[in-house]
């Protein structure tokens, strides 16, 4: 029997994966709030008090994300790219291009046949191809960002958003809610602006089937439509895209502790 | 008030000189006057540094004092004071941080507002723009600050060179492009010849000009050490050994810097000093200007076994030799094919190479003769002509020449608010890890 531990302190989130033998055994998702530090540790505490065992029995930690480097008993750290590209090999070792869609960012990173990192892109300081744009949708709309993806597949007809901007879009919607555009028309019309933003990222490092998308906008089924649908190809998405940086660090973490 | 600036060490003991560099180039333009010398509103890579040093012309570097500005992290004053008077943010940040210092200036009666980094530089008697193909705000930047200072004459010259033509024998009109320079330069030194109502001395024109020859070729053969493993000397410190041949050439004491800091590097390479030790990854900075405020990122990159034995950024010279230039007696029409030939010399090696450019080329001609693995680009939104291209010539690197990992980094010269550490050194972590992945890869 062997713990091993993997963390990932989002921006939004805080993640953390228990992996026992190589199989995960726990995990656990926390809002990152304004204290990284804090929120590396509660997500960590969460995973382990699920199946009841403490840090003593963690053989080896890694910590990755925008606060990884705060989380003071990681072993070691790793970023977030590296462990979103480790997690998704493990899960398809067939995919070669990764669409992280996070809530701050987004990523395209493309893969070697070993899951190492080939390349990899972010997008620029902007929230159109990021989780804040469903965010301010969500706000917009008055519904939580959880309904996003069902009521979006009901669109009869996605609104064409004219800008892929966010702070313009959010103006745009309030248009077309005025005109009469129905919730579920608006964001499809988003998703497919997210979508087009996203994969235009990702020609950048060079489209190579296969195709998966992680972080937490995997959750949202429509999102992923739209990108299905643009990328004109079948995408992988993992049970619990949230968690897959949080896996590839319990990854990382295993190995080292092989050593 | 000036955020705390994380202090930054350098690796040569030759670049903690260049401080004093710039400070006295910009207090070398508030003493003019009681010198009784004139002061000119300049602007690098102009072609122009020959005329104004043989004419005793104190040169007012406007992008110098950006710089300055930015890496003191105390921009932000100017910046909006341009901004109120309906400058754009998204205009070139050098501009309109100086733009904003001349118009404080201007309200202050021509005194430097007080706190302008180490005194400031003294209100010009001339301004001496030159709109080439690097820059397109050098087109109206003289005017724009002219707009404050209208008893301060301008004089705009144009220096081009041929357009990038796969197709095309950039040979056949290299000599229009000349002949064209030239001229330009010929009227620059009559408007200079009126503000200082001063003759050329072409004599002295033309002992500069070869001082300034001298110089390219000392320069670059103290860069070329760098090819050396370990290199001795990093992008880090190239951000401020540029300052004797980007601000001061023409001048002895911009020769003699170099030969400081060539005997410095060869002492190192003897005593097998390196950058980082041990060297894990050498990368060229493929193109674009510094965050002048986040220079302490180049550490970073060091700290992690990471240099930079190359750049392209502020390499503004070649060796003469290689630029096979034809002889002449006019020191302006050398000026005119140095200038020329500096940018045209890569066209040849382009052409061999289907789907490359110049650019490219001269980006793989560094990642081979320096041992590259991998290449950073910086993109800084508020210079566009340069940065603009910077997606564009990363994919035509990889395309025609091979798969490296590139990073594409994204910030501002000046405007530190485009600035996010925590994402920067993210990325920077993420591409390191990514050479590792591509090492492995080779065996």
């Amino acid at each position: 029997m062997a713990f091993v531990l993997g963390i990932d302190v989002g921006s939004g989130y805080s993640k953390a994966v228990v992996l026992e033998d190589g199989k995960i055994r726990s995990f656990a998702v926390i809002p990152s709030g304004g204290n990284y530090r804090e929120a590396g540790a509660a997500a960590a505490k969460a995973a382990l008090d699920k199946i009841g065992i403490t840090r003593v029995e963690i053989a080896r930690t890694v910590a990755a994300g925008y606060g990884g480097n705060m989380v003071e008993f990681a072993d070691d750290t790793s970023t977030d790219i590296s462990c979103h590209a480790i997690g998704i090999h493990h899960l398809f070792p067939s995919v070669k291009t990764v669409m992280d869609v996070g809530a701050q960012y987004s990523r395209a990173i493309r893969l070697d046949n070993e899951g190492r990192i080939a390349n990899f892109i972010m997008n620029e300081k902007c929230a159109g191809g990021s989780g804040k744009f469903l965010q301010v949708a969500a706000r917009i709309l008055h519904i939580n960002v959880s309904e996003i993806g069902e009521l979006s597949l009901k669109a009869q007809k996605p609104v064409e958003f004219t800008t892929g901007c966010a702070v313009f879009a959010e103006s745009e919607a309030v248009s077309r809610i005025s005109e009469g555009a129905s919730p579920a028309d608006i964001l499809a019309g988003i998703h497919n602006a997210m979508a087009s933003k996203i994969v235009t990222l990702a020609m950048r490092v060079g489209l190579d089937p296969d195709y998966a998308v992680t972080g937490g906008g995997a959750m949202d089924i429509g999102l992923v439509n739209s990108l299905g649908l643009e990328i004109e190809a079948k995408l992988f998405v993992p049970d619990n895209p949230r968690i897959t940086a949080a896996l590839g660090a319990a990854l990382i973490a295993l190995e080292q502790s092989k050593r | 008030m000036a955020e705390e600036k994380k202090g930054r060490a350098v690796a040569t003991s030759t670049a903690a000189s260049i401080p004093k560099f710039v400070r006295g180039n910009m207090s070398a333009t508030l003493k003019a006057k009681e010198e009784g010398k004139k002061v000119a509103a300049a602007f690098i890579a102009d072609g122009q540094d020959e005329i104004m040093r043989a004419m005793d012309i104190v040169p007012a570097w406007g992008e110098s004092f950006s710089g300055v500005c930015a890496a003191k992290r105390d921009a932000e004053k100017y910046l909006q004071k341009a901004e109120s008077d309906n400058f754009s943010r998204s205009l070139c940040t050098y501009a309109t941080c100086n733009i904003g210092f001349d118009m404080m200036r201007e309200e202050l009666g021509g005194v430097a507002p007080e706190g302008a980094p180490w005194g400031g530089m003294a209100r010009p008697d001339m301004m001496l723009g030159n709109g080439q193909l690097l820059c397109d705000p050098r087109f109206k930047w003289p005017q724009a600050t002219q707009h404050y200072q209208q008893d301060v004459p301008v004089f705009v010259t144009n220096m081009y060179y041929p357009p990038w033509d796969p197709n095309g024998d950039h040979h056949e009109v290299e000599a229009i492009y000349v002949k064209y320079a030239a001229d330009e330069l010929r009227e620059t030194v009559k408007f200079c010849e009126k503000i200082t109502g001063k003759k050329m001395d072409y004599d002295r024109l033309a002992k500069t000009v070869e001082l300034s020859d001298k110089t390219w070729d000392l320069f670059i053969d103290t860069y070329e050490l760098r090819k050396n493993i370990p290199t001795p000397m990093d992008t880090g410190d190239a951000m401020n050994t540029m300052v004797p041949l980007t601000f001061n050439l023409g001048t002895q004491e911009a020769y003699d810097f170099y030969v400081s800091l060539k005997a410095e590097l060869e002492q190192k390479i003897a005593d097998g000093v390196g950058v980082a030790n041990p060297e894990k990854f050498r990368v060229i900075w493929a193109a674009g200007l510094p965050s002048w405020f986040a220079l302490g990122d180049f550490q970073y990159f060091n700290g992690k076994g990471v240099v930079f034995p190359v750049e392209v950024t502020y390499r503004g010279c070649e060796k003469i030799e290689r630029l096979n230039l034809p002889k002449t007696n006019d020191p302006l029409e050398h000026i005119a094919w140095r200038w020329v030939r500096y940018w045209t010399h890569w066209y040849d090696a382009a052409k061999k190479r289907p789907g490359s450019t110049p650019k490219v080329e001269r980006i793989i001609e560094y990642i081979e003769d320096y041992k590259c693995d991998g290449a950073v680009f910086h993109s800084a939104f508020s210079c566009r002509s340069w940065h603009a291209g910077i997606m564009q010539q990363a994919a035509t690197l990889k395309k025609v020449y091979k798969d490296i990992p590139v990073l594409i980094m994204e910030g501002d010269i000046v405007d530190i608010s485009s600035y996010n550490e925590a994402d920067t050194h993210n990325r920077i972590d993420a591409f390191i890890e990514t050479l590792a992945a591509s090492k492995a890869r080779k065996g």
